[in-house]
């Protein structure tokens, strides 16, 4: 491309065409960044105009901050700097999908609701449901290793993407990995961007593993008196035959949103096969059940959804992920509420936990920022001994002004963490200033 | 280049003399893993106990710029654990302890060169298993599985080696000791767990493996159907997965591997059989029972001469018997062969098939096969006589051949052996300059020196040197630069 522009923003124009900048103030203002505000918000249509936007940005020292359906633009650290939003809803193609293969590429832009849609015409799934999915990007999943109940069973986008093309921050097309299901052709780039937060470039292209879509899967709950007993109940569950598809813990405060229940902590198990062995499995689970809990209940087949929009944090409040072992699952929920109930006995807190992984996720509201500073640096402390991690994944800016979002990082990892990102950006194009340690 | 006395002096006071092998005839023990093509002795081998001994060597090869080359069992299939270019070689073998057994966390964390199924022993007996099942489980070392990334027949539903590590302890290039991952699930910041696994000892060497274990499960049932066209059974295979089945196994054998195991071991495969299907379920017991008859059904309905269901675990072994007997039976047919390990996407396999044969007739060479149907992992053993003049060119040529043809139906070089020395050349097959330079510099990160386990891995491109940089988009030209 051989054009000459008058200004920055005509250079972008001239990239992706006049419709796809906006550099007007009041859409500049709508995806301020923790209260910074873009100068341009770009909206490829093409993965080959990415790099192009990317060269120009980095010639020119600007920062961008890659955007898919803007769902987590609160985890992290507050951006450094701010001047193109990069949105990249535009780029939401399917690619090529094999329902034979399990494979599907996509364009790091479609919504996980969009390809669920497209999978379910072969009952096949991307084993993947962190909150919200329906209206989030492949890439924003990736890019943040967000996951929910159905990880315990099929894993995280670390071990469903098997390849990925992105941007490095220098306009660079990449490829890492391969489109099937099995390869050790090379070190495996794409884990390396899962997490990564577009920080070693911008995700464009993904290639994921795909799983058949059980036939029939079955959900009950089971209320418990308390988070050790529900523990105690999943150890038994863990111990067993039986084959969870999902295996969530909540405390009190969240088994009286998800459900009509009430009770100290509850499990919530689903089982997904064909129809015989649902039926089998569901059957032992509730002898299992009956004699640790005395009661379970089945729930109706939409539980899950249901669930997420009950748990759906509301605006303002505050989003933790802790990382903790799962044979202190119930320590752990204990100590997050006893935590909060001495330092900011108003709040309301939420907890559901993947309960045979060991990690929570904690959505607390009506609690202050100092309040929940002191909670996060107290909850480390503990975790730390099992070498464990909290991470604010949603929060106001004051709060990750306030404290690390993302925690320390053992200073020999990060040193080789930096190391790779003064390679790949050193300029810092890329979300600077949001990633572990301001990275 | 020799070492110097110093140096080796220097050596075995981080070993103590016992720990190090500087013999011509017990170096020699080292010169090649099972890939015996590549053969290069190191000038020394450390046996090492501990990771501040390791931490020691890394930190003397660093500063006299020795290459160093870790090695668990030897068993590879790439040239990966010898030594083109002399050095130290880092064996594990003495670092084989299990330093604990979590099982309310289910997992395990060992030393690397502790042999992968004796921790499946450790733990069988409590219900528990490692799943990684490479066929060399019984002599290979779980540092060598990481290295390597290794699979095996149960990774169609199991996953790979890196599904199932949770951590590693790792001595990097620059001789940093550095935990990466652990047993917690989530450590902020870049997965470097993740890349280090399957690094071939480029980023450094491992000295403990935190693993997951999972628990056994309660049932298994394993069908053999026979077929008489490689079609058919290529049809079932996409049938069973189309009906949601994921099998923990799915192995196949073509016409002359079946010929050469009925002629071998007696495994007594029907003889006008053209494909034999393998197919293992396992899972809660009602679920096993549900989909091998869903999938013995199937088998039926593509035209299976034969189906075959294990009544019981000899029955099991009977089946398997000639699967794994297959590498030791194709020496009735010829002395010796080369083994690929290239991948299609499943749905070509009927495709790659038909090239395999039509390869192999141009180039004069008989491939039989034996592979991993459920992920399209082929393991073609490409037949030759070393005593016949140019048989192995041809043989080589005929690999070369099939390799491009794998990677032209959309595959990838390699499923679950790895890269080694053998396929760093292929590598840009299937990758760009701007990929080769993106893993040249991530392994840069780790390796500043290029003293870990140099040649291997990438290839020798100028997009894998220091200074290259891939081009760069165009941008529009303007008046604010």
């Amino acid at each position: 491309m051989s054009v000459a522009a008058r200004s920055l923003g005509e250079a972008f124009v001239a990239i992706a065409g006049r419709d796809r900048v906006r550099e007007d103030p009041p859409s500049l203002a709508a995806a301020a960044i923790d209260g910074l505000i873009p100068k341009w918000i770009v909206s490829p249509t093409s993965v080959d105009q990415l790099g192009p936007v990317l060269a120009l940005a980095a010639d020119t020292r600007l920062a961008v901050i890659p955007r898919g359906a803007g769902s987590a633009l609160e985890l992290g650290n507050p951006p450094a700097r701010v001047d193109v939003v990069l949105d990249l809803t535009g780029l939401d193609r399917v690619i090529e999908y094999n329902p034979d293969d399990l494979t599907i590429t996509v364009q790091a832009g479609i919504t996980a609701g969009a390809l669920a849609t497209r999978l379910a015409t072969h009952r096949q799934w991307l084993a993947l449901d962190p909150p919200g999915a329906a209206a989030r990007t492949i890439g924003g999943i990736a890019a943040t290793n967000a996951s929910g109940p159905l990880r315990g069973r099929f894993g995280s986008m670390r071990d469903l993407l098997l390849g990925v093309r992105f941007v490095q921050a220098d306009g660079v097309l990449t490829w890492g990995g391969s489109k099937v299901v099995k390869s050790v052709s090379g070190y495996d780039v794409p884990k390396l961007m899962v997490g990564a937060l577009g920080t070693l470039g911008v995700l464009a292209e993904l290639t994921l593993r795909l799983h058949p879509r059980p036939e029939t899967e079955r959900t009950w709950l089971v209320p418990v008196e308390s988070a050790r007993a529900a523990q105690a109940l999943v150890e038994r569950i863990v111990d067993s035959p039986l084959q969870p598809s999902r295996l969530e813990l909540f405390n009190g405060t969240a088994l009286r949103l998800v459900s009509t229940e009430s009770a100290g902590a509850g499990v919530a198990v689903s089982i997904g096969s064909v129809a015989e062995a649902v039926r089998e499995q569901g059957e032992r689970l509730m002898a299992i059940a009956t004699v640790s809990a005395g009661r379970i209940v089945p729930m109706p087949e939409d539980f899950w959804s249901r669930a997420e929009s009950a748990l759906a944090p509301g605006r303002g409040s505050t989003v933790l992920h802790v990382a903790a072992l799962a044979d202190r699952l119930a320590g752990t929920v204990g100590a997050i509420e006893e935590a909060f109930r001495t330092v900011a006995p108003g709040a309301a807190v939420c907890l559901s936990a993947s309960a045979s992984l060991g990690t929570l996720r904690v959505t607390v509201s009506d609690a202050g920022v100092a309040e929940t500073v002191a909670v996060t640096r107290r909850l480390r402390a503990l975790v730390a001994e099992v070498g464990g991690s909290v991470v604010i994944a949603r929060g106001p800016v004051e709060l990750r002004r306030a404290v690390d979002a993302w925690g320390s990082v053992e200073p020999r990892a990060f040193a080789l963490m930096r190391a790779l990102r003064d390679e790949f950006d050193p300029a810092r194009v890329l979300n600077p200033g949001r990633y572990v340690g301001g990275l | 280049m020799p070492l110097s006395g110093s140096f080796l002096q220097e050596l075995e006071r981080i070993v103590g003399a016992g720990g190090v092998v500087r013999t011509l005839e017990g170096r020699l023990v080292y010169e090649c893993d099972m890939h015996t093509f590549y053969k290069g002795a190191p000038d020394a081998v450390a046996l090492p106990t501990r990771a501040e001994e390791v931490v020691d060597i890394v930190k003397l090869c660093r500063r006299e710029r020795v290459p160093i080359v870790p090695r668990g069992s030897g068993t590879g299939l790439i040239g990966g654990a010898m030594s083109p270019a002399g050095g130290v070689m880092i064996g594990t073998n003495r670092m084989d302890a299990i330093l604990q057994i979590d099982l309310p966390n289910r997992c395990a964390t060992v030393q690397p060169g502790l042999i992968n199924l004796s921790l499946t022993r450790a733990v069988a007996s409590r219900g528990y298993f490692f799943a990684p099942d490479p066929s060399s489980q019984m002599v290979s070392s779980i540092g060598g599985n990481v290295a390597t990334n290794a699979g095996g027949p149960h990774c169609l539903k199991y996953g790979i080696t890196t599904n199932h590590i949770l951590g590693v302890e790792l001595v990097t290039g620059a001789g940093e000791l550095v935990q990466l991952g652990g047993k917690a699930v989530d450590h902020p910041g870049y997965d470097l767990l993740g890349a280090a696994v399957g690094s071939e000892g480029t980023f450094g060497i491992v000295t403990a493996v935190t693993v997951r274990l999972l628990h056994a499960a309660e049932a298994v049932k394993t069908i053999l159907a026979s077929f008489t066209t490689i079609e058919d059974a290529s049809e079932a295979v996409s049938a069973i997965i189309a009906a949601g089945i994921v099998p923990a196994a799915l192995e196949m054998l073509d016409e002359l591997m079946i010929r050469a195991i009925n002629e071998g071991t007696g495994a007594g495969y029907p003889k006008d059989a053209a494909a034999v299907l393998l197919i293992e379920l396992d899972g809660p017991a009602a679920e096993v029972e549900a989909q091998g008859e869903r999938a013995a059904r199937i088998c039926w309905e593509r035209g299976a001469l034969e189906v075959r269901v294990a009544a019981d675990l000899a029955e099991r072994a009977l089946l398997w018997k000639g699967r794994k007997e297959a590498a030791g039976a194709v020496g009735r047919l010829a002395p010796t062969y080369l083994l690929q390990d290239a991948v299609v996407p499943r749905s070509k396999l009927p495709a790659i098939m038909r090239e395999l044969i039509a390869i192999g007739a141009r180039h004069r060479v008989q491939i039989a096969n034996v592979f991993h149907a459920g992920d399209g992992n082929l393991h073609p053993l490409i037949l030759y006589d070393d005593r016949a003049p140019d048989e192995l060119e041809r043989a080589k040529a005929a690999n070369e051949e099939l390799l491009r043809a794998c990677i032209e139906m959309g595959g990838t070089v390699t499923g679950e052996h790895g890269v080694g020395l053998d396929k760093a050349k292929n590598l840009p097959l299937q990758y760009g300059e701007a990929d080769l330079n993106f893993m040249y510099r991530l392994r840069r990160a780790f390796d500043p020196d290029s003293i870990m386990n140099p040649g291997k891995l990438l290839p020798s491109h100028p997009a894998c040197g220091e200074g290259f940089r891939p081009s760069r988009p165009h941008v529009p030209a303007g008046a604010w630069i």
